[in-house]
């Protein structure tokens, strides 16, 4: 184990400290140097065949494909100096790795999942799409024991390439879940996030894209819908270091119980950075008294010649909604049921594949019932 | 079955403390077509939220009965399942559920059992047609970025669905051009004609006589100040289009 690495990571500061909110949970003080890790292992992956593709664990990646893999481990991911990445790495203990070759189309998703047992898991996925290439990721965190797990996704696009990366956590209700999650798309490349924070007490997540070319188009959605006494700390940053390029952020999020959620939306546009087109939206439903969602979309914009748009509700289910369903016959519970759905759906839609997002649908309305 | 109908007798209601209903006396008949008209701000919109239950209106006394039934005894949903309908001056956007969702949990709510997915579908294709409808509507969100017209027309789409024993359109009319009130009329008619709905009794609320062109009214009421001050047949509706609101108001003033 490299220790040094570790004690750095220890010692960075996770970032998220935000003044006079509701929120208690002092994240910096969170012990990660006495956990105990689970043996090292490889997840479960399916993947179609197809010719080049390349869908393993990380041993294989290191001994079968060191050139490509040794390339892009880490390449950016490594450049956010983020607490909870840094930890995943010094202490990374199972990943994947999914190469897609220059102008390789793979319709069906590649599926990995994690199961955590045994121990605290530190999940790395680097997912490496080549020129003109195409490809959708799933990734599942599952747990069949409490655990923490703190992980990694990486994206690296080149010119052209087009990738769908959908992460559905959801660990069970004790666990703790710390998500690093970046992307840097190429020149005229295209990166959609699917990021769905469904389980665990304490989670945890930022999610970015690095827009360094031009011609990107950037995705962004998100949902989350802590209940009971559940935690959720969501932090989104588009980055355009460069111009003609657009994203489009989508976070959607709901209360209930003693929920807490806090999200952090940033959309940052550099100087120099013209031609840029970004908007985030991001809605907040609160269906408890005691619940808390504290929603703040930061745009921090450089340049003149942009267009940046963001748009933020938060509130408690609509009477006017409610009694309009109640007039046709349904009664107040199954329509509050059917509303407070109908929010998710719009970004649920988004998520690739049907079997995934009627899972998700079905997460959802557990958490209403 | 003297009690058939739906009557409402001296209610009175209020919305953020004011008075606005001040003893409405007024019964629409099963198979009859009624045409409430007033000028803005008479009370007609509150009538039509009290009769349903909007929590945003409080009932302070009067009854209203539904074939003998105390509609005011029951939550929305229930008023519903008695019979009741409101086709809404200002539908609620409800993005997320889709419309042959909400419609298909409508019906099973109102009718429950009574039409398998396959015959609901046909059923909504057909209603859909008459009302001049993409049969894509179904798929949309309802009333999420509705024009005017598609909202009023999805309306007529849950009252032709649902097939209530009285139905309240309010202000149906109001904001539509002339093809969009053509089929709003029609599908009131085709719906007067149907087995289902031949003993529908309608409140058509009004501002303008104009819906009344293509939906004959049985009885006009005209509503002033909180009150019906005036009944009469067609005739009554056609004297609102060539002297206005004002001529009753002197009548009627005198008279109280």
């Amino acid at each position: 184990m490299p220790s040094a690495t570790l004690e750095r990571a220890l010692e960075l500061r996770s970032g998220r400290e935000r003044p006079g909110q509701f929120w208690k949970i002092d994240l910096d003080a969170i012990d990660f140097s006495s956990l105990k890790a689970a043996p090292a292992s490889d997840p479960q992956i399916a993947a179609p065949s197809k010719p080049g593709l390349i869908a393993c664990g990380l041993e294989t990646a290191r001994r079968d494909h060191a050139e490509l893999f040794n390339r892009a481990f880490g390449s950016v991911t490594g450049t956010l100096n983020d607490k909870f990445a840094a930890l995943s790495a010094a202490l990374c203990n199972t990943g994947a790795f999914v190469y897609v070759p220059p102008d390789q189309s793979i319709d069906d998703p590649i599926e990995i999942t994690y199961t955590a047992k045994n121990g605290a898991l530190f999940p790395h996925t680097l997912v490496v799409v080549d020129r003109g290439a195409r490809c959708t990721v799933i990734e599942r965190i599952e747990g069949e024991s409490a655990d923490v797990v703190c992980g990694i996704a990486e994206i690296v696009a080149a010119e052209s390439a087009s990738v769908t990366y959908a992460a559905e956590q959801n660990l069970p209700l004790e666990s703790q879940a710390f998500f690093t999650r970046a992307a840097s798309p190429g020149k005229d490349a295209s990166v959609t996030w699917c990021v769905a924070e469904v389980g665990a007490a304490l989670s945890v997540s930022r999610i970015d894209v690095l827009v360094d070319h031009p011609g990107v188009d950037a995705h962004l959605n998100g949902f989350f819908f802590p209940r009971q006494d559940q935690h959720v700390d969501m932090v989104s940053t588009i980055r355009h270091n460069v111009g003609e390029s657009q994203s489009q952020t989508l976070i959607k999020s709901a209360a209930t119980g003693r929920g807490q959620a806090r999200y952090l939306g940033n959309i940052r546009i550099a100087p120099h950075a013209q031609g840029t087109e970004a908007s985030l939206r991001d809605d907040a439903l609160l269906l408890s008294p005691r619940a808390h969602i504290d929603s703040v979309p930061a745009l921090e914009i450089g340049a003149n010649d942009v267009k940046a748009f963001h748009g933020a509700t938060i509130g408690a289910l609509d009477e006017n909604l409610i009694f309009y369903m109640e007039s046709r016959g349904i009664e107040r519970e199954s329509a509050e049921k059917m509303i407070a759905l109908g929010f998710f759906e719009p970004v649920v839609e988004r998520f690739p594949t049907a079997a995934m997002r009627d899972r998700l649908r079905a997460a959802l309305e557990a958490k209403i019932a | 079955m003297s009690e058939r109908g739906l009557h409402i007798h001296q209610l009175r209601a209020s919305a953020g403390g004011t008075q606005i209903l001040k003893g409405i006396d007024l019964s629409v008949e099963a198979g009859r077509v009624h045409a409430l008209m007033g000028p803005n701000g008479s009370g007609k919109s509150t009538l039509a939220f009290s009769l349903t239950g909007h929590p945003g209106f409080k009932v302070e006394s009067g009854s209203v009965t539904l074939d003998g039934a105390d509609v005011l005894a029951m939550p929305p949903d229930k008023r519903a399942k008695a019979g009741l309908f409101l086709s809404f001056q200002y539908p609620a956007a409800i993005p997320g559920v889709k419309v042959a969702n909400f419609l298909f949990a409508a019906r099973q709510a109102l009718h429950p059992g009574d039409l398998p997915p396959a015959k609901f579908r046909a059923l909504l294709l057909e209603k859909m047609d008459l009302l001049d409808m993409d049969p894509s509507f179904m798929g949309r969100y309802l009333n999420d970025g509705f024009s005017g017209g598609e909202k009023k027309r999805l309306e007529m789409l849950q009252l032709a669905m649902l097939a209530p024993k009285y139905a309240i359109l309010d202000e149906t009319d109001s904001g539509l051009d002339v093809d969009a009130l053509r089929a709003v009329g029609e599908s009131v008619n085709a719906m007067r004609a149907s087995e289902t709905g031949k003993n529908t009794g309608f409140l058509i609320i009004t501002h303008y006589p104009r819906i009344l062109q293509y939906v004959q009214p049985d009885v006009v009421h005209i509503m002033i100040d909180g009150r019906i001050v005036k009944e009469g047949d067609a005739e009554l509706a056609q004297r609102i289009e060539r002297e206005g609101y004002d001529k009753i108001r002197e009548e009627t003033a005198q008279i109280a």
